[in-house]
């Protein structure tokens, strides 16, 4: 079994991890428990950060723009201000950190890998404030407690979260016949219904018509934010029962009968443990973890163990793995810019993310460079974790990765950004002779070709060495 | 608006699809021809970008959607007040429109959507190619595509040696890209292997380090390349946000913000092309328009028909070209979609013959797969 396997289902050897006698083993027993978060600086709740999204949206629509509805230069100044204050600047770069040190250094990191699944998978892209105050603490307190439990439960949690129905505008989706909906003219928005299905579970090959959208729309119809003046659209999510369709409504053949706030989680029920959402789920995972076009062999155990299990996510995980092992050697895999920098993050023991200490925020000016840098380094290379551009999340198709422009970034990173955060005590030739050691069976031919600067420490000489490393064929691609 | 949909027909392209196709050799087509794609995700309104003028039916389904201040165009149609360049290459004979046209796509899907409407074909995910790569490289044009963003869109795959244009801050030595290049060996490494090598031939112009927020800056330099007489012959860019669910607005709202991102690229494209602008065309890309009706959220759902909006000197002529379907509940697509009378397809195909010197019946063909796709390049373009 080649070393390879350690990046394939986690992030690498950091210089204190060993490799394990029985790898299989050593990833499987991963999974069974939720690892604690590491990070020792602030983890605000997602009420609490959806609070500081009202008062920077309430704060910015109600007070400011009426207040200086004729200068424009004191209301930018007045808005900066307020984004100081209200963390609007601060928070995403704070999620970041809390992410990036599991990664680098969880004793699960196979859960973690799990974890980025599946924030990816129930993907909130860039929307309204979301990313700045949502999505972070969204994937700690919904993806995360639910990757023990089913899918089918992790679907429930997702869809009558706040920052999905935000995100997919069910609040703006009113029974036609209800009685707000009446009163008011109103009428469904699909948008939620739709990726429901198509993203999130059974997926267009379940060959869904755009009546069914419909009639899923009329299910969700009422589970929206409740709306008051002070928080706007950040209230918590109830069900609404006067947005709520009435009468009896069919899904793919299936009939609910009118049953309010019931009617969404047998739906639910009925889609997530749907045959061809398996599959479709299944497949994606094999994608991830094992090759961008997964062969019927390789999905086909993970659905016997979805099916044996009814969907605990405990167990199709461990079919993953055991996939991904049985596969190690002879299929390849690409890895997206995020997975990558966190690779090198633990292989190398770099210098992100920061330290808690120096995360600490005051609220009263701009966060400074360093504490913005991991941040913009993601946003560099191209893959801003929050910040997926459509609801279907970010690719894990190589071709979706390789442009000559995402190459260059990661170029660009490794031989100039990544020497800087080179800590001081790891700059010797040995300690990047140790990591090689640690993570790849051919490190003596790597070593050869960064030999002519063994001598050097200069952010320019490791920049000339971290540069080639970092890009070579089994680095870049597993 | 009173006609109907036969006596709006403009133009008789139809015949000419059966006519055949004798391309000029002449000077003109000796210069180099630039067809440049700006991708607008999240489904383009057409009713918004190209109003119809004075339809009742319209006005009421969308009372907090209503522009005004429209510019106007001609007599049944007028043009969303921030695509001002548009409306000022209009007066030249250099803007024009095509309406209620689409990909043949009907499922109102964005992933599916999107795909196909860079793929060009009739099954989500089937095709791993664009079809401006395949128009391409059945043209024999390779290593000529040039994409204004980090990741190389769709669109222009299935050509070989495409670059793209999104700077990183600083440089990156030529010796290490080298270096990396070496060691890449084997089946499975191929497409990064090529792409390094698209790297190390880039023009020197384009190893540059900037800002690439900035877009007028890389409208900018794409220019420059596309004036190159050697350099690229197609460039795409890639806009997104045109979804809006919700406060899609009118003059000001968010549909706005986004054609006025169109506007700003068409903008610099016609001040810094110069000469070469009047060998260029320039059209719009989406992958389904947005309902008739407005929703509880002030925004739109996802429809079916839209629009292409154009503009170069390799336009015919300033005109709406549109089979128009009314609006009338029966006359719209499932009774909620602006119709599509017009397979967008034979808009790109007939511009790409143009842009590549090629048959369209040639092209149709090998990019197609011989779906029937009238010519419409004497109609819309000059060739």
């Amino acid at each position: 079994m080649s070393l390879k396997f350690y990046r394939r289902v986690a992030f690498g050897l950091s210089p204190n991890d060993k490799p394990d006698k029985d790898p299989l083993n050593w990833a499987l027993n991963q999974l069974d428990t939720i690892p604690n978060l590491l990070w020792s600086g602030i983890i605000p709740t997602e009420k609490e950060l959806r609070k500081k999204y009202g008062e920077w949206v309430y704060g910015d629509r109600e007070v400011l723009r009426k207040t200086f509805k004729n200068d424009k230069h004191a209301y930018k100044k007045a808005k900066d201000e307020l984004r100081i204050k209200t963390g609007e600047r601060y928070f995403e770069l704070n999620e970041h950190a809390i992410r990036h040190y599991q990664t680098k250094y969880s004793k699960q990191p196979v859960f973690e890998r799990f974890w980025l699944f599946w924030g990816n998978h129930f993907a909130i892209s860039e929307k309204d404030f979301l990313a700045e105050f949502s999505t972070g603490p969204y994937q700690r307190e919904i993806i995360r407690p639910n990757m023990v439990k089913t899918f089918e439960e992790m679907v429930q949690s997702v869809t009558t979260s706040w920052c999905m129905i935000h995100h997919l505008d069910n609040s703006e989706s009113f029974g036609p016949n209800s009685k707000k909906g009446m009163e008011w003219r109103e009428t469904i928005n699909e948008n939620h219904a739709r990726e429901l299905l198509e993203l999130h579970t059974v997926s267009p090959n379940a060959g869904y018509t755009q009546d069914d959208v419909i009639q899923l729309a009329y299910i969700m119809t009422g589970w929206a934010h409740k709306w008051d003046r002070k928080n706007l659209e950040t209230g918590d999510i109830w069900f609404d029962q006067e947005m709520h369709q009435k009468g009896d409504k069919i899904v793919l053949g299936v009939k609910y009968k009118n049953d309010a706030k019931r009617e969404l989680a047998k739906v639910i029920h009925d889609l997530a443990t749907h045959p061809i959402c398996i599959k479709f789920v299944s497949t994606k995972l094999c994608r991830h973890f094992i090759t961008d076009e997964p062969t019927e062999e390789m999905i086909d155990p993970v659905i016997e163990a979805w099916n044996k299990s009814n969907g605990s996510l405990i167990e199709i995980h461990k079919a993953v793995i055991t996939q991904a092992y049985k596969y190690n050697e002879i299929t390849h895999k690409f890895h997206p810019p995020e997975i990558w920098l966190m690779q090198l993050s633990r292989m190398f023991d770099l210098n992100i993310p920061l330290s808690f200490e120096k995360m600490n925020y005051t609220f009263k000016s701009k966060p400074n460079n360093r504490q913005r840098q991991l941040s913009w380094i993601l946003r560099e290379i191209g893959h801003s974790p929050y910040r997926a551009k459509q609801p279907n999340g970010w690719s894990d198709l190589e071709v979706d990765w390789v442009s000559p422009e995402l190459l260059l970034r990661r170029l660009w990173f490794a031989s100039v950004e990544l020497p800087m955060l080179v800590k001081s005590g790891n700059r010797s030739h040995g300690f990047i002779l140790s990591c090689l050691k640690n993570n790849f069976e051919d490190h003596k031919n790597m070593a050869s070709l960064i030999d002519n600067f063994r001598f050097g420490t200069s952010d320019y000489d490791l920049g000339q060495k971290y540069g080639v490393i970092c890009n070579l064929p089994g680095v870049l691609k597993i | 608006m009173n006609c109907t949909r036969r006596n709006f027909l403009i133009g008789g392209s139809t015949t000419l699809f059966l006519s055949g196709y004798f391309p000029k050799i002449s000077f003109a087509s000796m210069q180099k021809k630039n067809l440049i794609i700006i991708s607008l995700r999240g489904g383009m309104d057409g009713l918004t970008a190209v109003p119809v003028i004075g339809d009742k039916r319209l006005k009421k389904l969308r009372k907090k959607l209503i522009l005004e201040d429209v510019l106007n165009l001609n007599s049944d149609f007028g043009l969303h007040p921030k695509l001002e360049i548009f409306h000022k290459l209009w007066q030249k004979n250099q803007a024009a429109f095509v309406h209620a046209t689409n990909i043949p796509y009907t499922g109102r899907s964005h992933f599916d959507g999107q795909n196909l409407m860079e793929t060009g074909a009739h099954i989500p995910y089937k095709e791993k190619t664009g079809w401006l790569g395949r128009g391409l490289l059945a043209s024999n044009i390779i290593g000529k595509g040039l994409a204004i963003s980090l990741p190389m869109p769709l669109l222009l795959r299935g050509v070989p040696q495409n670059n793209n244009f999104f700077p990183s801050p600083d440089f990156v030595e030529t010796k290490l890209i080298d270096q990396i290049y070496n060691e890449f060996k084997g089946e499975h490494n191929e497409l990064i292997k090529s792409t390094l090598d698209t790297i190390r031939q880039r023009p020197l112009s384009m190893q540059i380090a900037t800002d690439s927020d900035d877009r007028k800056k890389l409208a900018l330099e794409a220019a420059k390349q596309l004036k190159d007489q050697s350099g690229p012959r197609v460039a795409v860019f890639d806009l997104d946000g045109f979804d809006t669910h919700a406060a899609q607005g009118g003059v000001d709202g968010a549909h706005a913000d986004e054609l006025e991102e169109v506007n700003k690229i068409v903008t610099i494209l016609h001040e810094n092309l110069g000469q070469a602008f009047d060998n260029t065309l320039i059209l719009t890309l989406t992958e389904f328009g947005r309902t008739i009706k407005q929703n509880g959220g002030y925004g739109t759902e996802h429809g079916y028909g839209s629009a292409i909006l154009m503009a170069g000197g390799l336009l015919n002529k300033s005109q709406v070209y549109t089979d128009w379907p009314g609006l009338k509940k029966k006359e719209l697509f499932e009774g909620r979609d602006l119709n599509s009378t017009i397979d967008s397809r034979a808009v790109y195909n007939s511009a790409m013959s143009v842009c590549f010197n090629q048959d369209p019946e040639f092209l149709r063909k090998e990019v197609f797969w011989g779906d029937e796709l009238p010519d419409l390049s004497q109609d819309l373009f000059k060739i």
